[in-house]
């Protein structure tokens, strides 16, 4: 297999709730454009296009029929990726997978999300009523309430489970997850990139009402637009292309579990915290990568939160600390940008949630820190050389993982 | 960016019916016709032995086929959360009185249900709560024939 790195990152301008300027396809446009601009290359230099977004939240579907022209598709390869939550990574992967084969030397990966074209019906429509025929496929009524509307708010109330799960495990308090909260927050007021862009205070997060205990509407992501897009080439392309300033993936790992840790689908995993996939795609990550102990390893990790309770789970189930420690290391300030393990300083999907792009900015932004390209005071002021990338998704069951790295691996 | 004011958009009607035939698939009509006898019918693994509910036609642990069994009614509360909210028309608005939604697992399964917890003060509501299943008055074979789970004397 061949070594293969993201030699440059493309972000729209902003991420906010509303891009009304722009159509989907000129909004990734815009991604592409900003990911040649930043490495000049040309559409000409690419091989083969992946793209991914969150299929039906905006009710737009084939996407590789009518974005092609936008993001240099046309006259090329192109595949299209959904595993819901982990969509970006997923998508990054592909192109990975793409070069690291010999199949291909450049590829381009575009992901997007547009959540303002859709409203709450559109969602009803495109995800909902699927998820209604899935449920009943599998014996649970959503709109009599035994299954994910019984919940009471949607996904955060089907995550509340995992929230409450988590903290008997742990035995953080629900304080702590205010405190991850804040603190990703305020990150994100210091990343040009970022949606919900306000220093944060626990007291702000605390003012904020319950949808599903414990869990606030302080305590999740906002609804996002926008899009991002990145260059993964062959090591004998980055000495062609680019000045070595790159950032290697050397290391992949995804895995899903029964769907019944979405805690609405029967299932015998009876714990929605346990995410088992999640240890195995980092195992599999890890080993790839030639990571003994993650715990002493990584520099800074990107961690997909869709719920501020997530990022503490995460860093546990990832092995960047031991069980019921990543409370206590956010307590120390471990996790600041300034810390000893800065975990999301982006501000994490918790603060930029263009679903798409959620899981692939996780691995993008690893490698503008590696590279020493982040614009913005979410620097890290330490030198990256490993970093850990991370994201969520599917049916709340299916975890990926990327190592990233400042030297490739040595050619074995 | 442009000031939302300047902008036009283009409202989009879809001038269809949807109308689905979806087939749950034997095992969910089985359990509907076991509600219809307020009756909670699972599934047990032929080769691990491991029983889920509700039932289906395969396990996903051992691949085994599985087979028809009626559950206990009275189980162990395993998780819970308090709905501050609930969802109209995708959005969510604020309920009057919490309510307490929790996660069953019925005696002799090894699996979780989702239903409310009647009779429990959401203050008092813990991991371990002895829980019994309360039917509708008159069951139709319908989800909602199991109305909620109260606390088991």
């Amino acid at each position: 297999m061949r070594n293969v790195a993201i030699i440059g990152v493309g972000y729209t301008p902003v991420f906010v709730s509303k891009r009304i300027d722009v159509s989907i396809a000129e909004m990734a446009n815009e991604a592409a454009n900003a990911v040649f601009r930043n490495t000049g290359l040309t559409i000409d230099q690419i091989d083969a296009v992946v793209q991914g977004n969150m299929q039906p939240f905006e009710c737009v579907n084939l996407p590789y029929l009518w974005a092609s022209e936008h993001i240099g598709a046309v006259g090329k390869p192109v595949m299209r990726i959904a595993t819901g939550g982990t969509t970006g990574m997923t998508t990054l992967m592909c192109a990975y997978y793409h070069v690291a084969s010999g199949l291909y030397d450049v590829v381009l990966a575009v992901t997007w999300e547009k959540h303002s074209d859709g409203d709450a019906q559109v969602g009803l429509a495109g995800i909902v009523t699927p998820e209604i025929f899935t449920m009943v496929m599998h014996g649970l009524d959503l709109i009599t309430g035994r299954g994910m509307g019984g919940t009471s708010g949607g996904s955060t109330g089907a995550a509340a489970y995992q929230a409450l799960s988590y903290l008997h495990h742990s035995g953080a308090d629900p304080e702590h997850i205010d405190k991850m909260a804040a603190l990703e927050r305020s990150n994100a007021a210091l990343n040009p990139y970022a949606h919900l862009r306000k220093k944060t205070t626990v007291e702000d997060i605390q003012a904020t009402p319950f949808i599903s205990w414990p869990l606030r509407y302080g305590h999740t992501c906002p609804t996002t637009d926008g899009a991002t897009a990145c260059i993964v080439a062959s090591e004998e392309k980055v000495k062609e292309l680019t000045d070595g300033n790159v950032a290697w993936i050397i290391g992949v790992g995804s895995c899903t579990s029964d769907p019944c840790t979405a805690n609405f689908i029967e299932g015998q995993i009876t714990d929605p915290a346990e995410q088992e996939s999640c240890r195995i795609a980092a195992k599999k990550a890890y080993e790839m990568a030639g990571i003994e102990d993650p715990s002493k390893e990584f520099d800074m990790a990107e961690l997909y939160d869709g719920f501020a309770h997530q990022s503490l789970m995460y860093a546990e189930k990832l092995g960047l600390c031991k069980e019921g420690e990543a409370h206590k290391l956010l307590d120390k300030g471990a996790f600041n940008i300034d810390g000893e393990l800065p975990i999301n300083a982006s501000g994490g999907v918790f603060s930029t949630n263009a679903i798409g792009t959620s899981a692939m900015n996780r691995p993008c932004e690893c490698a503008l820190q590696i590279m020493g390209k982040i614009e913005g005071e979410h620097k890290i002021p330490k030198k990256i050389k490993k970093a850990l990338a991370h994201g969520w998704g599917g049916l709340f069951q299916y975890n990926s993982v990327m190592v990233l790295s400042d030297t490739p691996k040595k050619s074995s | 960016m442009v000031n939302q004011s300047e902008v036009e958009f283009v409202e989009t009607i879809v001038p269809m019916d949807f109308n689905y035939n979806i087939r749950a698939g034997k095992p969910i009509e089985d359990y509907l016709r076991g509600m219809a006898q307020k009756k909670i019918m699972g599934s047990k693994c032929t080769k691990c032995g491991k029983v889920v509910i509700p039932p289906r036609n395969v396990c996903g642990v051992a691949c085994g086929k599985m087979e028809m069994v009626e559950v206990d009614q009275t189980g162990t509360l395993q998780n819970y959360t308090i709905g501050h909210v609930k969802i109209t028309k995708g959005l969510m608005e604020p309920v009057e009185e919490p309510v307490v939604l929790g996660m069953i697992q019925l005696d002799g399964t090894n699996s979780l249900l989702v239903s409310e917890i009647r009779g429990v003060d959401p203050k008092q509501v813990k991991k371990g709560l002895r829980v019994k299943a309360v039917w509708k008055e008159s069951p139709e074979g319908k989800f909602d024939d199991l109305a909620y789970f109260e606390l088991a004397s």
